[in-house]
């Protein structure tokens, strides 16, 4: 038996070996093997359950994925991007994308992880907060963007599933606030495989309609379903809704779920609702609100003209009054009074004074009776009589009888008392007792 | 309000009530605000009273009109009414 020669390089089967059995090393047997894996099995996803995680000071994470009858070592490297390590969790259920491989140094196979995904619920969280981020940056989100909604809407595009909860309470709502709102309905499915797409093509569809038909021109749509799982909402987290929302052309209402139920929808409309009721009532809050002021005003026209009339009138009357004062004939209608007043006052002062005359005669009268007028009467008789007699003792009668005489100047008549100044032939008059006599001086 | 809602009210051969109502509001601010002269007072009056009738009948509608919309093969848009449960 020859021994085969060794060689540096051993080729295998490159060189027909003798027929001897072939002794690899451990090193070329597992390289064999990896060669094979990675050939033959290569890029995967596995799901499973992590167990067993591990971080290595390295940066490197290792955990073992296992299912029921199985588990494979995996290997997440430092490199890998954090958002895929910060998935990793014991007991988290995950799908992995990776290579699968094998470890010489320790002769094991492994996956080395390039990327992980939740399974479950969790999976669509993430997805959710993926899909916002994105679309946020992109803009889709913007308050600029957002459209001030019409006050007083008079047709309204509703998408949403034609039975259910959402449509009776809309209905419900805009009955009871105004039913004047025309609605047009764009039904679609609002959960399930292919609801995302139906519900944009309602909304393209809302569109469309609203543009193509002038005498139907949509005022804005309103996009709604009732309360429900994350799943269930599903549909209105998908990229296809939130672009057709965003490409919409008509202001759009979203109102998905409950109140605590926030879609991507919600994010990208003009304006959310917490419900499909509180949206209804939000676009029928113009005209609802209008009512009672419509069902015044005729109330409050009445009463601001009468108040301008009352006022107007009023105005009237005093300038009228003022006017009337005016007059001449009521000027002299003032003097007549002012004259009436003025007699009356003479009058009253005339009875004053006369009265208080009488009283004064009266007084003196009295007094005149008291004083026996007769008496004084008589004593004043005596008292003149004897003074009578004196005067005509005194008188010239006496004189003359007595033999004397008054010569007076016959021109003059004054009496002649000294006979100096006596011009001869000057007529003369003599009185004597019982008479007179005329003469002339004698030289 | 859409312009093309407007001009389909307008076809229909009435105000829109969203301008009625404004206009409305308008009369009554002015009259209450009381420096409208005598004269205008009542014109304005009849005005406002005939925007009231119009609001007043805008709202007496008592029944919601739903229509529902569908494309056809041909990929024309109709309208077509929307049976519906919902009681008044």
């Amino acid at each position: 038996m020859s021994k085969p020669v060794k060689s540096q390089w051993n080729f295998g089967e490159l060189f027909p070996a003798e027929p001897t059995r072939k002794v690899l090393s451990v090193w070329e047997l597992t390289a064999d093997i990896k060669r094979l894996l990675e050939k033959s099995v290569g890029s995967v996803w596995v799901s499973g359950e992590i167990t067993n995680l591990r971080a290595q000071s390295s940066g490197h994470v290792y955990f073992t994925l296992k299912d029921v009858a199985a588990q494979l070592g995996c290997v997440l490297f430092r490199g890998t991007a954090a958002a895929q390590r910060s998935l990793l969790a014991d007991g988290q259920k995950v799908l992995l994308h990776g290579d699968v491989t094998v470890y010489e140094a320790r002769g094991q196979y492994q996956l080395i992880v390039r990327e992980v995904e939740l399974q479950g619920v969790g999976a669509l969280q993430i997805a959710f907060e993926k899909l916002k981020q994105k679309l946020a940056a992109e803009g889709l989100f913007a308050a600029e963007r957002k459209r001030p909604l019409p006050k007083y809407p008079q047709r309204i595009g509703l998408m949403t599933s034609s039975t259910g909860a959402a449509i009776r309470d809309v209905l419900h709502v805009v009955q009871r606030r105004n039913p004047g709102l025309e609605i047009i309905l764009a039904p679609c499915r609002v959960q399930g495989d292919g609801a995302a797409r139906e519900i944009a093509e309602a909304i393209r569809t809302l569109n469309e309609f609203g543009i193509r038909n002038s005498e139907f021109g949509i005022d804005l749509i309103l996009v709604t379903r009732g309360g429900g799982s994350l799943e269930d909402l599903w549909a209105f987290n998908e990229e296809a809704v939130a672009r057709a929302i965003f490409e919409s052309a008509i202001p759009v209402v979203s109102a998905v779920g409950h109140e605590i139920d926030f879609t991507i929808a919600d994010f990208v409309a003009d304006l959310r609702a917490a419900t499909p009721s509180a949206a209804a009532e939000i676009i029928t809050e113009g005209v609802f609100a209008s009512r009672e002021f419509v069902s015044e005003a005729s109330e409050l026209l009445r009463r601001a003209a009468r108040r301008k009339v009352d006022r107007e009138i009023e105005n009237f009357d005093s300038v009228a009054g003022r006017l009337t004062r005016l007059h001449p004939r009521r000027q002299l209608n003032d003097s007549l009074q002012r004259l009436d007043d003025l007699q009356s006052g003479l009058l009253r002062g005339l009875k004053t004074a006369a009265h208080s005359r009488n009283l004064v005669f009266e007084n003196l009268a009295g007094r005149f009776l008291r004083a026996k007028p007769a008496l004084a009467l008589k004593a004043r008789r005596e008292a003149l009589h004897q003074l009578e007699k004196r005067l005509h003792l005194l008188g010239p009668e006496q004189v003359l009888a007595r033999g004397y005489s008054i010569t007076t100047d016959a021109a003059t008549g004054r009496v002649l008392r000294v006979s100096a100044g006596l011009k001869p032939g000057q007529k003369v008059k003599t009185r004597l007792t019982d008479g007179e006599f005329s003469s002339r001086v004698e030289p | 309000m859409s312009k093309t809602a407007r001009a389909g009210d307008a076809a229909k051969g009435g105000v829109p009530f969203e301008e009625a109502l404004k206009k409305l509001e308008g009369i009554v601010e002015a009259m209450e605000a009381d420096d409208l002269p005598l004269e205008t007072l009542l014109a304005r009056y009849e005005e406002g009273a005939r925007l009231v009738k119009i609001c007043q009948e805008k709202l007496a509608e008592a029944e919601v009109k739903i229509q529902q919309l569908e494309k056809n093969a041909a990929g024309e848009l109709k309208l077509k009414p929307f049976e519906t449960d919902v009681e008044p």
